[in-house]
């Protein structure tokens, strides 16, 4: 449903995105996470026709987003990062205005306001005035709106933005039922959404995507994903020198702790090794406390891509300073 | 193609609307309606003698007129687009199945519709100079409303223009007014230019003679017609690529 291939975007001599190119199946749900900055409303602005992009082509809907861009917008339902609204209307008028610009009238309207309301939770504010609304409603109104042609694809930025925790869960779960019918592509830089509602991830960095792939992938595909997370009542120390006796000698991936407790990850171990592990651990009278196979994140695997790109492009720097000293 | 009109027409009747939500709207109407009494006023002395000529005086050359002409049209459109950007709602508005063509139209018929509006009372003194005065000529009061509602419309369409430059009201609201004075006065100073023929074709375009010599006498000269329909296309058509300009950055 959404096609890129190798989009870039330049604002004057900034790039704000550098050939990207990413696909979008029909009744995906995909999240486009980044950092602030990283180019994910540069992206949506240009899916909707907003903006141009500099050079490369991005299809919607089988429709290219520049020349064909009022069959693009037919399409899709927007929902900017910033929802801006009439302020002067009621709720009821606005999404009348919206459904008109967008083709509806009439009785099909009628119905449609009331479908959008409903899932929304907007049924008791038509009569209020845009302008005094939270921004908790004002995100809903928006939503609506995007809703309101009932468009095949959805594009969100930053759908849970400025909602209280209890509105957040709402949205996550509209998304979710809109996800089985409709393609849609959201943003967000909160993690721990983007999992819940997302099969699919694309991570976005300084205008190039560094991941893309489904959660699970993800998961696997940084350093088979799991490792064993072992928790000590002891020194660290102790700990980690336990754990270099062990043979074959584990990569400690992560340790620290107090004097009281400590905690080590190693990458995972086969089944059998496991076993071994574990008694060699309390051969050596480590007081092990907890010892459990974990999942990486979506966190750790985020902060991974982006920090090792980063880490990439000032890497050279750094080595030329140690040399120095 | 019927589709295209309606969204049309419904963005038109959204700018109809909104024109009376905005508190700024009722402030122009006031104004509008003392300097429009101030000017009836001032023909009344002039009606005594002929009726047309206090028409004539009411509807284009009194100052209150001119005054109303120049300052009112930038009033009415300095918020139309400027607002739009600065609260975001261009793009809400963009990213829906709308042409930039369709916007603009609708913003200056908007305007121009509460334009009309402001006018429309004028109607009554029309009505009472008719009472208690001799029959006016028809032809003048026509072709006196035709200046009137030509004139308002190129500069609203140059209001509508200047004011998609900002996110600012203001820098529009003065842009206009400049443009505006200019459109009055410089073919009034084309007096101190060398070239005959450049002086000639400025004093062609002044506003002020085009009242004095053919709307106020109740002749619609072709050649008027053309020039503030040409003006409202060009600025129209200028609007039309500024709100585009997003898309060449």
């Amino acid at each position: 449903m959404i096609t890129i291939t190798d989009l870039t975007k330049r604002f004057y001599d900034v790039v704000a995105l550098d050939r990207i190119s990413f696909e979008v199946g029909r009744d995906e749900v995909v999240g486009f996470l980044g950092p602030n900055g990283a180019g994910k409303s540069t992206t949506l602005k240009i899916l909707t026709s907003f903006i141009p992009a500099t050079s490369g082509s991005a299809r919607v809907a089988g429709f290219d987003v520049f020349s064909q861009s009022l069959d693009v917008r037919r399409a899709v339902g927007y929902l900017p990062e910033h929802v801006a609204l009439y302020t002067d209307m009621r709720v009821s008028e606005y999404l009348n205005f919206r459904g008109r610009i967008k083709g509806l009238g009439g009785k099909a309207l009628r119905l449609r306001i009331a479908t959008v309301l409903e899932l929304c939770a907007l049924t008791d504010m038509t009569s209020r005035i845009v302008g005094q609304l939270s921004k908790g409603y004002r995100q809903r109104v928006g939503l609506a709106d995007a809703l309101l042609s009932n468009p095949p694809i959805l594009l969100l930025d930053e759908p849970t933005g400025g909602l209280d925790p209890n509105q957040r869960r709402e949205v996550r779960q509209l998304v979710a039922r809109l996800g089985e019918e409709h393609t849609v592509l959201l943003s967000s830089h909160v993690l721990a959404e983007v999992e819940s509602m997302c099969s699919r991830v694309i991570i976005i960095q300084k205008g190039r995507i560094v991941a893309d792939g489904k959660l699970d992938d993800l998961v696997t595909d940084l350093k088979g994903g799991r490792r064993v997370f072992i928790e000590a009542g002891c020194p660290v120390e102790t700990l980690e020198a336990a754990c270099r006796a062990f043979r074959p000698e584990p990569e400690i991936i992560e340790s620290g702790g107090r004097e009281t407790g400590s905690f080590l990850a190693v990458p995972p171990l086969d089944d059998a090794q496991r076993t071994r592990f574990l008694r060699h651990l309390v051969d050596k009278d480590v007081p092990v406390r907890e010892f459990r196979v974990d999942s990486y994140t979506l966190e750790e695997i985020y902060m991974k891509v982006t920090l090792a790109q980063d880490g990439a492009l000032e890497s050279a720097p750094v080595a030329a300073e140690g040399e120095q000293e | 193609m019927v589709r295209y009109l309606r969204t049309s027409l419904t963005l038109i009747w959204r700018e109809i609307e909104s024109n009376f939500y905005s508190p700024l709207s009722y402030i122009v109407l006031t104004v509008f309606l003392v300097l429009n009494g101030w000017s009836f006023k001032d023909s009344l002395p002039a009606a005594q003698w002929v009726v047309s000529d206090a028409i004539r005086y009411f509807l284009g050359l009194s100052p209150m007129c001119w005054l109303a002409t120049i300052f009112i049209p930038p009033l009415l459109t300095m918020r139309l687009l400027s607002e739009e950007r600065k609260s975001g709602t261009i793009e809400t508005l963009m990213t829906a199945p709308v042409t930039e063509t369709q916007v603009i139209f609708a913003k200056y018929a908007g305007a121009l519709f509460f334009y009309i509006f402001l006018w429309s009372p004028s109607l009554i003194y029309i009505i009472i100079i008719k009472r208690y005065g001799a029959v006016p000529d028809n032809g003048v009061i026509f072709s006196s409303y035709c200046g009137v509602f030509l004139l308002g419309s190129s500069l609203i369409a140059l209001g509508v223009f200047t004011s998609s430059f900002s996110a600012n009201q203001i820098v529009g609201a003065i842009t206009a007014l400049i443009l505006n004075l200019l459109v009055f006065f410089i073919p009034y100073f084309s007096d101190f230019l060398p070239w005959a023929g450049v002086r000639r074709t400025l004093q062609q375009l002044w506003v002020y003679r085009h009242f004095q010599d053919s709307f106020s006498k109740g002749v619609i000269d072709t050649f008027h017609l053309v020039y503030y329909l040409g003006l409202t296309t060009f600025f129209l058509f200028l609007a039309v690529r500024s709100l585009e300009a997003r898309k060449w950055r």
